[in-house]
């Protein structure tokens, strides 16, 4: 097997409460192999976007990574200045968030800033930069892109405006894009096309995808592998057929339970009791004990160590 | 059939756009309709799950339908009696026995009363006397699932779960008969949600509510109604039993936005090619049938005029041109992944 793309080992995020730094995220790892779409599944509070900002070194003061070690195609990311740090954002990693609404400036007209990131990673003259730009738009399925370039984020629909924000992540032929819940804030049908994008252009352009999502369903559409994050920690990791077919940890299955299926056939949805942990009163142990059915006494005082299960790795004291 | 609790006929709900007095002066007037012409029932103790994306007008007919605004043509009925024209004090009655729980719990409660006099001032409003309004604000919690120890915290010391909750606690301490909900899950985690829509489920069974369910997940208005309206650009477009508008859609649209639901493993062998665009601008709608720009299936007719009721079973209507000629594709269409 070749090496991986982006790796993370043991990562730790931490933000200061009442004096002491509180760990978004707790020893996580995770791979992502040239060319694959991983998932990395949450609720809010269970570290999955403080990843990807990490894997960016996007972590805003105050808070801090602390630990671990992020490689991306071998080269150290935590110890590049920021410098080196500029040629590796939006060249060879960049990323896609959830609000397209703020995540372009309004001051500026689309192809401007199509345009300013083309410019920033390679010297182009204005004429090849202009023709990368309208292939970019093509790409994404932006009509009449000529017409596009001159418009303003206001002019684009919620969804042009999230594809007007992919066509800048893949502007520059990036290895890995970074999608931080890019379909959430859009119509159910839209969505269906953004994922639909998603897809061809991680086959076209060979490109990794690190798909962040609370949703279980869409990420088994798009992704190869899935992580399913809790509390700050990767509770499961598997291919998607494996963690659908039979998940091991009991925060997986049960997070399978509790959405309705469309084609039915439940009486009743399983509730998970309680809501999840929040950040600075982490309780001891494995952060799901408290909501879990199958929860042992160990379970509430030791932190459960990731182990490989059947092709799963799972952090899981009970999971069989 | 039971009794018809609500109705809507022919409701329109349209807003003035821009500065009025400038365009009156140069002869323009930009509308957006919001809602053009809806007619609906919400029958007793029927769950009544309404879908649509941004923009159809979903949220604008939870508000005409407490009557929190008023409308611009049609009318409005409750139990029978006209509530179209009605406002203030005359209308005290209706919102007693209707009450609307909102998407957003951060903001629907007040952050600088605590939960207990939240409910207690909800109490005040029915007219309990002030000696049984405690008793009766651990009552509501307890009927809520919450424990009395949110009596004393403030809405930010809550999660967003335990939040809708008292909320919906609070709509609870009117004794409604119906209960509006516009996204109650939206804003919540997936873990989360299901114990809302167990919670709403329980108070329907026990207290015998009707609801008027909104939301924008089919699954989860599949899961939760008797039957359900399909809203597009201020219409109802369909309207049936769930098996029927869900199992066997007459509308390209439901049928659109059936496909677009994510459905995992099954979405990741077949994958569905999504409809084009998106949801008109409610200021601008097409000619003819506003969804037609988008349709796979449209033909001259529908961008020329909107199409009239089709009425395909005494539950099952849609507006559609095709939608007769579309059941035999209906009783093909697969309703399971």
């Amino acid at each position: 097997m070749n090496a991986p793309l982006l790796e993370i080992r043991d990562l730790r995020v931490g933000f200061p409460i009442a004096d002491r730094m509180a760990l978004a995220v707790r020893d996580l790892s995770l791979d992502v192999m040239p060319g694959e779409a991983v998932g990395l599944v949450g609720e809010s509070g269970s570290g999955k976007s403080v990843t990807a900002l990490a894997a960016m070194r996007l972590v805003a003061h105050p808070g801090r990574i602390l630990g671990g070690s992020i490689r991306l195609g071998g080269d150290d990311i935590l110890a590049l200045d920021e410098r080196a740090l500029r040629k590796v954002r939006g060249r060879r990693m960049a990323m896609v968030f959830q609000d397209p609404q703020t995540s372009l400036n309004p001051a500026f007209t689309i192809g401007q800033q199509l345009l300013d990131t083309i410019n920033a990673h390679r010297s182009l003259t204005p004429r090849e930069a202009r023709a990368e730009a309208l292939e970019a738009l093509a790409m994404v399925g932006i009509p009449a892109p000529e017409r596009r370039l001159n418009s303003y984020p206001h002019e684009f629909s919620g969804g042009m405006r999230q594809r007007a924000l992919i066509a800048m992540a893949i502007a520059c032929r990036p290895q890995l894009l970074i999608a931080d819940e890019p379909t959430t804030a859009l119509d159910v049908t839209v969505q269906a096309q953004v994922i639909a994008l998603l897809r061809r252009l991680a086959r076209d352009l060979n490109l990794a995808v690190l798909f962040i999502s609370h949703n279980l369903e869409l990420v088994a559409e798009l992704c190869d592998r899935v992580v399913v994050m809790y509390g700050g920690m990767a509770m499961e990791a598997a291919s998607v057929e494996a963690l659908f077919s039979a998940p091991k940890h009991p925060y997986t299955r049960l997070l399978r339970q509790c959405v309705p299926r469309l084609e039915g056939g439940q009486e009743r949805l399983l509730s998970i009791d309680g809501a999840p942990p929040v950040l600075g009163q982490m309780p001891p142990g494995c952060p799901f004990a408290q909501r879990c059915p199958d929860a042992l006494a160990r379970c509430r005082s030791d932190e459960p160590p990731s182990r490989q299960l059947d092709g799963h790795s799972v952090a899981c004291w009970v999971a069989t | 059939m039971s009794v018809p609790l609500l109705e809507l006929e022919d409701v329109r709900k349209h807003y003035v756009l821009g500065n009025r007095m400038l365009d009156r002066l140069a002869g323009r007037r930009r509308e957006l309709l919001a809602l053009d012409g809806v007619s609906l029932i919400v029958r007793e103790g029927e769950v009544l799950g309404l879908v649509g994306e941004s923009g159809s007008g979903k949220s604008t007919l939870a508000h005409v339908a407490v009557r929190l605004i008023g409308l611009t043509a049609g009318r409005l009925k409750y139990r029978g009696e006209d509530l179209t024209a009605k406002d203030g004090r005359a209308l005290r009655p209706f919102r007693e026995r209707v009450q609307i729980v909102f998407q957003d719990t951060g903001s629907s409660l007040n952050p600088r009363k605590t939960i207990g006099r939240t409910l207690r001032e909800a109490l005040a409003m029915r007219g309990v006397a002030r000696p049984g309004r405690a008793a009766q604000t651990v009552k509501l919690l307890d009927l809520v699932g919450l424990a009395d120890f949110v009596l004393s915290r403030y809405p930010h010391q809550l999660s967003g779960g335990q939040r809708q909750r008292v909320a919906i606690a609070r709509s609870l301490a009117m004794q409604p008969e119906f209960l509006v909900a516009d996204e109650p899950v939206a804003s919540l985690d997936v873990s989360l949600q299901a114990q809302i829509i167990n919670l709403l489920l329980k108070l329907r069974a026990e207290l015998g509510l009707t609801l008027l369910f909104i939301s924008h997940d089919l699954a989860l208005v599949n899961h939760i109604s008797t039957r359900v309206a399909v809203m597009y650009a201020g219409r109802v477009v369909e309207e049936g039993l769930p098996r029927e508008v869900l199992g066997g859609p007459a509308h390209p649209y439901t049928r659109a936005l059936l496909s677009a639901v994510p459905r995992g493993l099954a979405g990741r062998r077949a994958p569905r090619e999504p409809v084009p665009g998106g949801p008109p601008d409610p200021s601008d709608l097409p000619p003819g049938c506003r969804f037609a720009p988008r349709c796979p299936s449209a033909q001259a007719v529908c961008r020329e005029r909107y199409p009239a009721a089709a009425q395909l079973s005494p539950t099952h209507r849609a507006e559609c041109h095709f939608a007769a000629a579309s059941g035999a594709a209906r009783t093909a269409a697969p309703h399971s992944s």
